[in-house]
């Protein structure tokens, strides 16, 4: 018996491969690599979902995200994608803002672009040390507000926050540039050696600073008659 | 060959490589150059024009069958029905906070994803199209975005980045929809914008080639249907509240009134009633009708053999042959009848909303209590019962409203959803005025029980037959008075209503008598 649908096999079932299809599995295999590597950063460095901000923790967190970002290719729309993944629970079965950033800085330093812009508007979480250790010749612009410890040790790259910083923001930094569009919180500038902040809006308080120019509001507040730099 | 000829040429495969669609035949329109397609509720009309046009650059019949798999794809999967399409442009909206900018990039991704099913899975012209048609402004970058991720050149250049952005969108998983369109709509939405502010200095637009999505495309029902389940997949009020006065005026338009369809102009539209109206008919709650009366008179039920005594009168003397003999002849067995009396079918109902300072103000944020009167008005209505609303806060001093009984479900919704805030008091003749309008009827009461004179309440329900459906907002020491105080009363039912999918728990008139011995009291 000659079965009635067979004329319609031709019509509904061919589906052809589009390059969508590939950039969407690629996309997918890419993310999954950068996952693991911040996983295998977070079993070395917050086993007991602790982790302590500290010179030497973050030092060594940023050496094993290094390691752990070997041989992978991304873009700076994978680092995005990361950034949302992060703030979506189901994909990450822990967020801990503090490796996150350092995770995060790590892959803005190896990118392959040397401007990278990142939409962050709608994440729900601040990272922390976004812009961590930028060297020079790299733009990162982030879109959105950012947590604590932004830019610090930053290392002649140029970081622009499109939003707010809190505190201890480019705390360390050596040389090059941070421009925050809105405000910063406590401690800004300390520790840092030389470079630029500049911030067009408030600053709530400066850290003890050794070297380099912070302005707010288009006015230079360090160095300035007020505040002398600190000599540690 | 004419379009006409064309379109019937077409039509049959086209039909056939989407598997029967339930659209009528595409019509011929005059129509502009510029605009290929339009959808008025399931009709594709094409415009003759528009074939002409592009006659001179490609086949007649390439062009009508890539036009016609554009639009069935839209009624076959992307809007495919006015809910999604209300949701797709909600969130869009959550993006670009601007109605026309909203529209736009919600026509634009709905154009993506039907044109890249399209293209993935079927025999189509739809690049050929493409190729052919004007390429400036967003629809450049569209024409731009086709190419790197349906792989053919269709003569398109520049935007990389954006592309790039652009092509990590999974257009083909509805699930993320939602997800997919704020990205979609992030990366187009300055482009948008500047054309927005072109516009508005020379009033000339570039429309969109293959038709734009309008509430045109849709029928009253499927928008009523649409609306219901945007209500109840919305986060909160303010957002449907949003998206509806956005469409307020394609919606009155199309005759679309709060109090549902119909032909002609209704009333306004009010975002909040709808809102409620919508929400409510997701949720049925049955009503126990009143329990049957005997009659008293005997009706032939069964047969039974005749035997010496019993009456004659009683024989059926088709089923016993004209015999009069013990054991074959038969005589009826009557049972008495049983009838609905004259309290037949379902009372009327009087509704009492508490809206109170302590309740939350139906129209800043969804109200459990408007839910839950929404919800039991329509129970009522639905079996042709009258509703009457007694919407009270601190009454004794003015702040009440005081609806008769009747059929009209708008008056209903709106002292429903009357607001006033304030203290909380019954004035407990207008109760007795309102009970004293029908003829026994049900009393439904909704509020938290922080009533200052709660005690006469207890003692006005100790002391009526009229069965009362009490639900109570959260548990605090007045619902549990209110418990005590009502317990050995069979015709008071009492629940709570902690979140909205607790409303299709109430059963309303339930008379304890009629429950088994686990009955959920609190």
């Amino acid at each position: 018996m000659k079965n009635p649908f067979e004329s319609f096999h031709q019509v509904g079932g061919r589906k052809r491969e589009i390059p969508l299809d590939k950039i969407l599995q690629s996309k997918e295999e890419t993310l999954s690599k950068i996952l693991n590597g911040y996983e295998h950063l977070l079993k070395n460095e917050a086993k007991d979902l602790v982790w302590l901000m500290q010179y030497s923790t973050v030092i060594k967190a940023y050496s094993i995200a290094e390691k752990g970002l070997e041989g992978i290719e991304y873009t700076a729309e994978d680092i995005e994608e990361f950034c949302y993944a992060l703030d979506r629970s189901d994909q990450i079965p822990y967020l801990i803002t503090g490796p996150a950033g350092v995770y995060i800085s790590a892959l803005c330093n190896y990118a392959k672009e040397e401007e990278i812009t990142l939409h962050l508007r709608d994440l729900n979480v601040k990272v922390n040390l976004t812009g961590y250790r930028l060297p020079p010749n790299k733009k990162l612009i982030v879109e959105g507000n950012v947590g604590d410890f932004t830019g610090i040790g930053l290392d002649g790259g140029e970081l622009i926050i499109e939003g707010s910083g809190k505190n201890y923001t480019g705390a360390g930094m050596k040389r090059g540039k941070i421009i925050v569009r809105h405000n910063l919180g406590f401690n800004t500038g300390h520790g840092m050696t030389g470079g630029e902040i500049i911030v067009g809006g408030r600053i709530k308080g400066l850290g003890k600073i050794v070297g380099g120019k912070i302005f707010e509001r288009e006015h230079l507040v360090f160095p300035n008659e007020g505040v002398k730099p600190f000599y540690f | 060959m004419d379009i006409e000829k064309t379109i019937q040429k077409v039509w049959p495969k086209v039909r056939r490589k989407h598997l029967f669609p339930q659209i009528p035949l595409p019509k011929v329109i005059e129509g502009g150059e510029e605009v290929a397609l339009e959808i008025k509720s399931k009709q594709l009309l094409i415009s003759n024009s528009f074939f002409e046009k592009l006659k001179d650059v490609m086949e007649g019949e390439e062009i009508v069958e890539a036009i016609l798999d554009h639009g069935i794809t839209h009624y076959m999967y992307c809007p495919w029905d006015f809910h999604t399409h209300l949701t797709l442009y909600n969130e869009a909206k959550k993006v670009v906070r601007k109605k026309d900018l909203a529209q736009r990039a919600t026509t634009c991704f709905m154009d993506v994803v039907a044109d890249t099913y399209c293209v993935k899975g079927k025999d189509t012209k739809i690049p050929n199209l493409y190729k052919n048609l004007h390429k400036t402004g967003i629809h450049e970058v569209l024409t731009s975005l086709y190419e790197k991720i349906w792989g053919v050149n269709l003569g398109s250049r520049g935007h990389d980045e954006r592309i790039n952005r652009l092509s990590r969108i999974p257009y083909l998983e509805r699930k993320k929809w939602e997800e997919s369109i704020k990205k979609f709509t992030k990366v187009i939405q300055d482009i948008l914008e500047e054309e927005l502010e072109n516009e508005q200095e020379s009033p000339q637009r570039r429309p969109n080639p293959l038709g734009e999505h309008s509430l045109d495309n849709y029928s009253l029902e499927e928008i009523d249907r649409g609306l219901r389940e945007f209500a109840s997949a919305v986060e909160d009020l303010q957002e449907f509240k949003e998206t509806v006065e956005d469409l307020k005026e394609e919606l009155e338009e199309q005759g679309y009134a709060t109090g549902g369809m119909g032909r002609g102009r209704g009333n306004p539209i009010d975002a909040n009633l709808l809102y409620y109206m919508k929400l409510a008919e997701s949720y049925t709650l049955p009503i126990r009708k009143l329990p049957i009366e005997k009659m008293g008179d005997l009706h032939p039920h069964s047969h039974m053999p005749w035997e010496i005594g019993k009456p004659f009168a009683d024989i059926d003397i088709w089923t016993s042959f004209g015999k009069i003999i013990p054991g074959i002849t038969q005589i009826w067995k009557k049972r008495e009848g049983e009838t609905f009396g004259e309290l037949e079918g379902t009372p009327d109902c009087l509704i009492i909303i508490d809206s109170s300072g302590s309740m939350i103000n139906p129209r800043e944020r969804l109200s459990y209590a408007v839910l839950g009167a929404a919800c039991a008005c329509n129970a009522y209505l639905k079996n042709e019962s009258r509703v009457a609303i007694y919407n009270f806060s601190d009454a004794l001093r003015g702040n009440k409203i005081i609806l008769d009984f009747n059929h009209e479900k708008e008056r209903i919704y709106q002292a429903i959803c009357r607001y006033f805030g304030g203290g909380t008091a019954l004035d407990l003749e207008d109760t007795q005025y309102l009970l004293s309008r029908a003829d026994n009827p049900d009393i439904f009461i909704i509020t938290d029980m922080q009533i200052t004179n709660l005690e006469k309440l207890i003692e006005f329900f100790n002391q009526i037959q009229n069965r009362v459906t009490a639900v109570h907002l959260g548990h605090n020491v007045h619902s549990t008075r209110f418990k005590e105080g009502t317990e050995k009363r069979k015709n008071i039912s009492l629940f709570n209503v902690k979140e909205k999918e607790d409303n299709p728990k109430i059963i309303l008139g339930k008379i304890k008598e009629y429950l088994s011995s686990t009955s959920e009291w609190g």
